[in-house]
C-alpha cells in the first residue's frame, strides 16, 4: 500500500493517475473491490469514532489517499476536532505500514518513506 | 556551564509529534521532565491530557504542570525536558479571561530560551496554524500571527527543527544524529 498525502488540491490525485491507476479504479469516499481510495478523510469524519475498524482494510489497497487536515486552529465542534485527529492517528497508523509514502506539496511529489514501485511493475500486473 | 542543546518539532494536530517527542526523551539521560502548558478545561482538553498521560506511563516522566512564565520554572536539576507545547503556552500567555489579549511573543519566546538553558536538551512541541483559512475572529487571527512569529523565533534558538508528516520526522535544519 501506498499512501498519499497532501493539502487541499494539492494534486494528490492527479499524482495516483500518474502512477498508471484510471478513473475507474479510484473509490471516492468508499472501501470498496476498487485498488485506491481517494477522500479518505470524509470516511473518517462521517464516524470519527469508528476510524480504526478502517485500518485492515486499507492496509489490503494499492493506494490511500488522505487530505492532510490538521494544520490549522484546533476546531470549537466537537465532531470536527474528533475528525481532524482520528483522520492525522490513522494516518500515522497507515504510514507505519505504508510501502511508501508521498506527500504532495503545490503538486510536487516528495517521496517521504520508503520506494514507490516502477512504473512497469505497475503495466505488467 | 553545560551546553543547552534545544530540538523543535511541528506539523497539524494528531501527526505523531508527542510520541516521537517521548521516543527521543527516551533516547536521552535521566532527569526527564515533562513540562505540561495544556490547562485541563475545555476543546477537548481533559481526553487529550488522559491520552499523553497514558502515553508517557513507565517512560520515567516527571510531570510539571505550568501554564505560564516558563522563565520563573525551576527545575529540581538539569536535564531532558519536553515542553508540550507552545499553542497552549502561547494562548495561556495571550489571553485573558475576558477573552482580551496582548501579544505573547517576547514572554513566550524568552521562557523557552531560559527554559533551554535549564536543560540539558529540551524538546518543543508546537504545532502547524497557519494553514488553514482566515474565517476567524480578530483574536483567533491575531493568535495565528503570534504562533507564526514565535515558530520562527524557536527555529532560530533551535539546533534541530523537524516537521512531523503522518508519524514520519522530516529534519528541516541541523541533524537529529548529532543530539540522540
Amino acid at each position: 500500500m501506498i499512501l498519499i498525502i497532501g493539502g487541499e488540491s494539492a494534486g494528490k490525485r492527479n499524482f495516483a493517475e500518474t502512477l498508471g491507476y484510471t478513473e475507474k479504479e479510484i473509490a471516492d469516499a468508499v472501501i470498496d473491490e476498487r485498488p485506491v481510495v481517494y477522500h479518505l478523510e470524509r470516511l473518517v469524519f462521517a464516524q470519527p469514532e469508528q476510524a480504526d475498524s478502517l485500518l485492515d482494510r486499507l492496509l489490503e489497497k494499492e493506494l490511500v489517499i488522505c487530505c492532510e487536515v490538521g494544520s490549522g486552529i484546533i476546531p470549537v465542534d466537537r465532531n470536527e476536532r474528533l475528525g481532524r485527529e482520528a483522520t492525522g492517528r490513522l494516518c500515522v497508523r497507515l504510514a507505519q505500514q505504508a510501502q511508501a509514502v508521498v506527500r504532495l506539496v503545490c503538486g510536487i511529489p516528495t517521496v517521504i518513506k520508503g520506494e514507490l514501485p516502477g512504473k512497469a511493475t505497475r503495466d505488467k500486473e | 556551564m553545560p551546553n543547552s542543546r534545544m530540538i523543535l518539532l511541528t506539523g497539524g494536530s494528531a501527526c505523531g509529534k508527542s510520541s516521537y517527542a517521548e521516543e527521543l526523551c527516551l533516547k536521552l539521560p535521566f532527569p526527564r521532565y515533562y513540562i505540561a502548558a495544556m490547562r485541563p478545561f475545555g476543546d477537548g482538553s481533559e481526553e487529550k491530557i488522559a491520552r499523553h498521560r497514558q502515553l508517557r506511563r513507565g517512560k520515567g516522566f516527571e510531570t510539571i504542570e505550568r501554564y505560564t512564565d516558563l522563565q520563573g520554572l525551576v527545575l529540581p536539576r538539569r536535564g531532558t525536558v519536553l515542553l508540550e507545547c507552545i499553542c497552549n503556552l502561547t494562548a495561556n500567555e495571550m489571553f485573558d479571561e475576558n477573552g482580551a489579549w496582548t501579544d505573547p511573543y517576547e514572554t513566550v519566546v524568552a521562557g523557552v530560551d531560559a527554559l533551554r538553558r535549564k536543560s540539558d536538551t529540551l524538546i518543543v512541541i508546537t504545532n502547524e496554524v497557519g494553514a488553514d483559512s482566515r474565517t476567524y475572529d480578530p483574536g483567533t487571527i491575531a493568535y495565528m500571527e503570534a504562533i507564526g512569529r514565535i515558530n520562527q523565533s524557536l527555529v532560530q534558538q533551535a539546533d534541530v527543527v523537524c516537521e512531523l508528516v503522518c508519524g514520519i520526522p522530516l529534519t528541516v535544519k541541523g541533524s537529529l544524529e548529532e543530539i540522540v
